[in-house]
């Protein structure tokens, strides 16, 4: 089904105030439900390499896919299709990034963090790898979804350090898994429940690490009604407070529920639409 | 993309078919239906009556008997001719409607008034009555007066035709006479009434209204009187051609004034069938019925006549000759005898009409083609449910163009619309030849071809800017595509992705690679095909001008880092003279591996012959701008550090330097690798020896940790061995410090910290003992194939290295002295002040676990390395 008239969908990337050039790349299908966001890095041009080949391989792949199979259905392994869709087209981003970086000398060492939102059946899949995050904003609780694959992050769930000294910790931003820098990966992915009204938050360390998630709820509180003034207003706050790394953000409100079609008759109706 | 609706495939499809609906009602389309009918007919076959004869009054019979008009003597004698051949009914086409009088006639009358005035002969008039004649023979005056008016009678008879021709049509009591009305609506002035001789063939039942559609004259042109009363019926010979001139209908009845009356055909076959104009019934907005005939019809009476084809060649109803006939070469008895005999005009003085089979048909035939389509009841109907089914027809195809077709690939949306116009044109041949029923099929049709067409220009138009006009952000993505095809080796995908793109520099990498795949499968026309695509933006490209070049490549000397900016600098190892290459001042001889940062080069410093170890790292590729200067101080900081260690288990750095924003430290050439090929169950070296590492590795660090460095990422991957000579070096002292201080980029993946102690993992200030440790893990996995703390998620890892003891050792090497497990347990231990202190506390520690070992074992088997330890 088009999911366009639906999900309401803005985005925007900025290089930041201290980087010369953009490693971070978004791409929405709002059609398809379908958000990706994806913060690269290696050399020179490999880390937007990296990135701009994640989120493309996966629209594309993904919007490929979804022309043949409802991710709604259950398939032979008695799992929901989608987690199948978006864990088989992450590890096909993977295989395409690591093979490219291990072919092209240009791209050596390249990888990608990644974020993959299918919302469907008003639920949405939510895939990761690395430290990008996504938060929700129910009501007025402002949540963060996703765990980090950070060192950082696992310090902190080993209580190895609290969540106070992690904010001044040397090594923020290692993480320990990520999109093409090994042949094969595991990514962590969830379904979550998906309510009228749920804004979902997409960004790249660019802005978490510049701008405290109390500042980022109490924005999407304030201007949750604007969603595009709101995603200008998160990048214009992340490069007020230094703008040291690339920012993204990508924020998609849940305007009415989408249940999948499930009759035959629902289903020609929603192919129709 | 976002795009208004107007914009959309459906929006388009239903403004083509609103279009369509429109101009199916314009001429062009009504022509298109109206073709389509024509050709039904002519596909129909079926039989014509053969009851109806034609006598045609061709161009021999006007040549013979004399010009047009004839006398009506003429056509009087034929009708007797055909009365005595006892024809069922006798019809003709042509009008009499002025009495025709010879100027002489009028004269012999008035002799004949004056001769009979005494004579008591009847009155004479022009206009006879039927039997007026019956009394003259008896009433001959005699003598030479009576002579003379017998002359005079003679002479009346053969000029007063119109007397002796409604004297032949009384006679045969069958002649069916034409009338022709002019259409319109009847002006306020109305004239006199019609004769009753003309009324009375007005069909009973069409009553006022119901007439509302009915078609409406003015005015009309009558038989004379005396023949109008010989008459057996009259009939008008009105018919209604379409715009395009083709007459295909035929109006059973017309109103006139307030009454109906029938066509010439209707009156006919009403006759043929022995029925007057009262057995004519009109069933209104249905159709006429005569008898048992039924004959549907469209709302104004229009009966859409079969027109009968031509069989083998003939047409469809024979003609004979008026003048064969009338001097008697056909056996008129034989021929005629109870058919129903046509006469009319088949000469160029007659006018002729347009029909579904004939661009030219006289009225006769149209009448005779007419009668057998009521007789036979061949007609064709335009059904009133025929109208519902044209709409949905019509709808239905509107629906395929908004909803299917814009979602059917071109091959099956052709299929599809072909389908769909061929079954069109099918159903409506069907139904025309086998049920004779018309239903408008035509413009659905055109709307399902017109619709088709107009999304594929609309495709093509609107695509086509759209494609024109992708922005830099689509070329890249799909670069970024093609590259993923590369990577998945899907090579021609790739290919295929990267030629259209428009030729830049990033894309001149990726292609220059791509035609090294090709070339590695042995693809070669590939390979020169996309070698010939990159000269066309930069024939100096790297070597492609000498691989393009017919000649063989000249090896050439290149200058790493010179010329070519600095991307080039990175990848060295690649091109095919890499022997050449300088670094500095070392000549690069092979690549000797790929170490954490960047490439490891086999070097030479060809002024002293030194061959070095020439460790590279692409800060400017790992670090931004604004770090790269601080990362490159503290790079240097470090090799100097590391440069002031000299100690016999630690690699000797020589030099450091950098070239073009590739840093480089160049270091002692060890022979032997790392020790990671002996840390996994089943390779592992004698305990002895593994203890003897450990001991030389922890002098070393004891001797780093004085001088002021700490290592920081002691692991096997880091200590250099060689078998043959045992000779252990410890190598990359600070290089570890330089990566994971990167602080604000989204670093490189760590490698699990398996190796690391708990204050580094929490992030302490950490000083030697932590370096201490990290020998411990690796002592403990060198001494039985297992990590010390292991655990399913980097989480539990953590936990286990920060909080749990290590994994009980003798559980999975149960042959280890107890004095050696005593010595891990403590250097594991998780406070650093638990553990030993320095490296020579560490490998005092170990000595004595060792000789311990010795002790406990046959002396004999140890003596070599119990000679090694006390080294």
């Amino acid at each position: 089904m088009d999911l366009s008239q639906i999900l309401e969908v803005t985005s925007a990337t900025d290089p930041g105030m201290v980087r010369s050039h953009n490693e971070d790349s978004i791409a929405s299908d709002p059609a398809n439900g379908l958000v990706v966001l994806a913060d690269g890095m290696g050399g020179y041009n490999a880390g937007e390499v990296a990135s701009g080949m994640a989120t493309t391989v996966i629209t594309t792949e993904i919007a490929q896919v979804l022309t043949s199979v409802q991710p709604n259905e259950v398939g032979e392994d008695g799992n929901i299709l989608a987690t199948r869709i978006v864990r088989e087209q992450i590890l096909k981003a993977n295989t395409s990034i690591y093979q490219a970086a291990q072919n092209q000398p240009q791209y050596s060492g390249m990888g990608t963090t990644l974020i993959v939102c299918l919302f469907y059946d008003n639920k949405v899949m939510v895939g990761h790898l690395g430290d990008s995050r996504v938060y929700r904003m129910r009501d007025s609780a402002f949540t963060q979804v996703t765990r980090d694959h950070s060192l950082l992050q696992e310090q902190i769930d080993s209580g190895l350090i609290t969540a106070e000294q992690a904010k001044t910790a040397a090594h923020k931003n290692l993480v320990t898994k990520a999109l093409g820098i090994d042949p094969t990966v595991e990514p962590e992915i969830h379904e979550y429940e998906a309510l009228v009204g749920d804004i979902y938050l997409l960004c790249s360390d660019g802005l978490c690490d510049m701008v405290s998630d109390e500042d980022i709820g109490m924005t999407l509180s304030m201007l949750g009604g604007n969603l595009k003034l709101a995603t200008q207003q998160l990048v214009q706050m992340a490069n007020d407070n230094g703008g040291r790394d690339n920012v993204s953000v990508i924020l998609v409100r849940v305007l009415k529920e989408y249940p999948a079609a499930r009759g035959v008759m629902s289903k020609f109706f929603a192919w129709l639409k | 993309m976002k795009s208004g609706f107007w914009k959309t495939d459906w929006f388009f499809g239903l403004v083509v078919a609103l279009a369509i609906l429109l101009l199916g009602y314009s001429d062009q389309l009504q022509s298109l239906e109206r073709k389509a009918y024509d050709l039904g007919v002519v596909s129909t076959a079926r039989a014509p009556l053969d009851k109806i004869v034609v006598i045609a009054i061709d161009d021999v019979s006007i040549a013979r008997l004399g010009p047009w008009p004839w006398s009506r003597g003429i056509h009087a004698k034929m009708a007797e001719i055909l009365a005595g051949a006892n024809a069922k009914v006798i019809g003709t086409t042509i009008l009499f409607s002025e009495p025709q009088n010879d100027p002489g006639s009028q004269y012999i009358t008035k002799l004949l008034e004056m001769a009979g005035g005494t004579l008591a002969t009847p009155p004479s008039a022009t206009e006879a009555a039927p039997g007026a004649d019956s009394t003259s023979p008896s009433a001959l005056p005699p003598g030479e007066l009576g002579q003379f008016v017998a002359l005079l009678r003679e002479a009346d008879n053969a000029l007063n035709t119109d007397r002796r021709m409604s004297e032949s049509f009384s006679k045969a009591r069958n002649v069916v006479l034409p009338m022709l009305f002019t259409a319109g609506e009847p002006g306020p002035k109305q004239g006199k009434p019609l004769p009753e001789y003309v009324t009375r063939n007005a069909i009973a039942g069409g009553q006022p209204g119901q007439d509302v559609q009915l078609l409406r004259t003015s005015a009309v042109r009558i038989p004379a009187e005396p023949l109008g009363q010989a008459a057996a019926g009259l009939g008008h010979v009105n018919s209604k051609p379409d715009v395009d001139g083709v007459i295909r209908t035929e109006p059973l009845a017309l109103l006139h004034i307030d009454r109906l009356y029938p066509s010439l055909s209707m009156m006919i076959a009403a006759r043929s069938l022995n029925f007057g104009p009262g057995d004519i019934k009109v069933r209104p907005a249905e159709g006429v019925s005569l008898g048992k005939l039924q004959i549907p019809t469209d709302p104004s009476l229009q009966m859409y006549t079969h027109f009968y084809n031509d069989r083998d060649g003939k047409p469809a109803f024979q003609a004979d000759s008026f003048f064969d006939v009338y001097t008697g070469k056909i056996d008129v008895a034989k021929k005629y005898r109870d058919k129903i005999v046509l006469i009319g005009l088949a000469a160029g003085v007659g006018t002729a009409s347009a029909t579904p089979v004939s661009t030219v048909m006289y009225p006769v035939f149209m009448v005779a083609h007419t009668i057998s389509s009521i007789l036979q009841e061949h007609f064709f109907v335009a059904p009133n449910w025929g109208w519902g089914v044209e709409k949905a027809v019509f709808l239905l195809i509107a629906i395929y163009l908004t909803v299917l077709l814009p979602r059917l690939g071109t091959g099956p949306a052709i299929a599809f619309t072909a389908a769909i116009v061929a079954a069109l044109l099918i159903v409506h041949s069907i139904l025309m030849t086998s049920q004779g029923i018309w239903v408008h099929l035509m413009v659905p049709a055109v709307l399902a071809v017109t619709g088709h067409a107009a999304l594929v220009v609309k495709r093509l138009l609107m695509g086509g800017p759209a494609k024109a006009g992708s922005d830099a952000s689509g070329a890249e993505s799909s670069r970024m595509l093609g590259l993923a095809y590369q990577g998945q080796g899907q090579l021609d995908k790739a290919w295929d992705t990267f030629r259209e793109l428009p030729l830049s520099d990033p894309l001149m990498d990726n292609l220059y690679i791509l035609a090294l795949d090709f070339e590695k499968k042995r693809e070669m026309p590939k390979t020169e095909a996309v070698f010939r695509h990159m000269a066309g933006h930069d024939p100096k490209y790297r070597d492609i001008e000498t691989r393009l070049s017919p000649a063989k490549p000249s090896s050439e000397t290149v200058i790493l880092g010179s010329g070519g900016g600095h991307k080039k600098a990175n990848m060295p190892g690649e091109g095919r003279s890499a022997e050449k290459m300088m670094l500095g001042r070392y000549q690069i001889e092979k690549e000797l591996g790929k170490g954490a940062m960047g490439v490891v080069y086999l070097g030479k410093d060809p002024k002293i012959g030194r061959v070095v170890a020439i460790k590279t790292m692409a800060l400017a590729q790992e670090f931004e701008d604004d770090e790269l200067a601080e990362v490159k101080e503290r790079f240097f900081r470090e090799a100097e550090s590391a440069g002031r260690l000299a100690h016999q288990n630690i690699v000797t750095i020589y030099d450091a330097g950098e070239e073009h924003d590739l840093a480089y430290i160049a270091m002692e050439l060890l022979k032997g690798g790392d020790l990671m090929p002996y840390t996994k169950p089943g390779s592992l070296l004698p305990i002895d020896k593994v203890i003897s590492i450990a001991i030389r590795t922890a002098d070393a660090l004891g001797y780093a940790h004085k001088q002021g460095v700490v290592h920081r990422d002691i692991k096997p991957a880091n200590i250099m061995y060689h078998l043959e000579t045992d000779t252990v070096k410890v190598t990359d002292f600070g290089i570890a410090r330089l990566t994971d201080s990167s602080k604000t980029k989204t670093g490189m993946v760590l490698g699990t910290p398996s190796y690391m102690s708990p204050e580094q993992l929490a992030g302490k200030q950490i000083d030697g003992r932590s370096d201490l440790f990290s020998l411990a893990v690796s002592l403990y996995l060198m001494l039985c194939g297992r990590l010390p703390f292991e655990g399913e998620s980097m989480g539990r890892l953590m936990f286990k290295i920060s909080s749990a003891p290590p994994a009980d050792i003798l559980a999975i090497n149960p042959n280890l002295p107890l004095s050696v497990v005593a010595f891990l347990n403590r250097a594991l231990e998780k406070e650093p002040d638990d553990r030993f202190q320095t490296g020579e506390e560490f490998s005092a520690a170990l000595r004595a676990s060792a000789r311990a070992v010795g002790a406990t074992q046959s002396a004999s088997e140890r003596a070599a390395s119990v000679v090694d330890i006390q080294l």
